[in-house]
């Protein structure tokens, strides 16, 4: 499994000034905090988004897992540990969120429309049907299509997010990846994914 | 890589929250209290200047007292010798003083080097409340040495005196005597 000190490969200079924001931010200056949340929150947000499919609900995520990081500061080591960090707390709670309000309806791969145009010539509706049909899988492995598509992510470094094995997150993107190709097949007719 | 990678990509490609989130999570993080910083952190903070050099005096200021306290009880260690008195050692003879011994003045550098052990004396490192003992115990001696002293000197003169006072008597006697 790998763990969060090889996620990123920082240039030196990049990760010196990175580490004295940290630093700086720990140590009270809302001026570098403000820098890292607004690093960050692309991140932090699209995951939130694109697992609860809503937008208002993923900002008020977002946001508890910025304050959240403003109380654990000094906690943090370095840039890549912060990345690391921002990933985990936001996948757990995305699976807590998830759970607690029940936001999304279990949705079966079959109940899914069918689309009426042909995707090819509309790329918005292809990521919109991708992401719907997404949206009707596990928690765990729609969370680990997230973390590989949305953050670029290989099997190792979600596993090390989601605290999973390594074989269980492979068989994860297997499966989802052959329900999508799929669905998508029987949806978009002669087009091959 | 297939076309579906690169569509899911696409799709799940990274959006930014409205413009006004930082400045709401801000105001948010302003409210908040302080994080209180674990126990291990405040310990260690202790370690960070200008802390680390108050702590350096302590250790050093510790160091020293303890260094000469060693060296005083190593100078006045007691010797008692075998008629029982007690007297202080004198400090021992370190390097440099074995080194000042010439090779001309017919010393016998092996006994320089391993002095043989005394038969007559005996060193110990008393205790603080065994060297008061000690210290006493020799006062008395000494008293008693000066008692004694003092009762040879008065029984001297009270038979210089009793000397005397026997001339006398036999002087007013032979007087008595004379017609």
């Amino acid at each position: 499994m790998v763990g969060w000190e090889g996620t990123i490969a920082l240039d030196k200079g990049t990760a010196a000034r990175l580490d004295d924001r940290l630093e700086r931010s720990a140590l009270g200056d809302q001026f570098a905090f403000e820098e890292i949340v607004r690093q960050h929150q692309g991140m932090v947000f699209s995951m939130a988004c694109h697992f609860l499919r809503d937008r208002s609900l993923a900002e008020e995520l977002a946001q508890e897992v910025f304050l959240n990081l403003h109380q654990n500061l000094r906690s943090i080591k370095s840039p890549e540990h912060l990345v690391f960090w921002l990933r985990k707390v936001t996948s757990h709670r995305c699976i807590d969120q998830s759970r607690r309000l029940k936001v999304r309806p279990q949705v079966s791969l079959e109940d899914v429309p069918e689309p009426s145009i042909d995707a090819t010539e509309n790329d918005l509706f292809l990521s919109e049907m991708l992401r719907r049909v997404v949206d009707t899988l596990p928690e765990k492995a729609r969370l680990v299509v997230i973390l590989r598509y949305q953050e670029d992510l290989d099997p190792g470094e979600i596993a090390s997010v989601l605290d999973m094995p390594l074989n269980t997150v492979k068989s994860h993107l297997r499966r989802s990846l052959s329900s999508l190709r799929d669905k998508l097949s029987r949806t978009l007719g002669e087009v091959t994914l | 890589m297939s076309r579906l990678d690169d569509e899911l990509r696409k799709a799940f490609r990274r959006e930014q929250p409205s413009v006004d989130f930082t400045t709401r999570l801000l105001e948010r993080a302003a409210q908040q209290p302080a994080p209180k910083a674990p126990w291990w952190h405040r310990l260690a903070t202790l370690l960070d200047p200008p802390k680390l050099r108050w702590v350096a005096i302590g250790v050093t200021a510790s160091l020293l007292l303890a260094i000469g306290a060693a060296q005083y009880s190593r100078l006045h260690k007691v010797v008692i010798n075998d008629d029982g008195k007690v007297s202080l050692a004198p400090p021992p003879q370190t390097d440099g003083d074995k080194n000042l011994v010439s090779p001309d003045q017919n010393v016998d550098r092996r006994e320089v080097m391993s002095p043989k052990p005394t038969l007559h004396k005996r060193v110990v490192y008393p205790s603080p409340n065994h060297r008061v003992a000690l210290a006493r115990q020799q006062q008395e001696r000494e008293l008693r040495v000066e008692g004694e002293a003092a009762k040879e000197k008065l029984m001297l003169a009270l038979s210089i005196a009793s000397a005397a006072l026997n001339d006398a008597q036999k002087a007013v006697h032979d007087d008595g005597l004379k017609p």
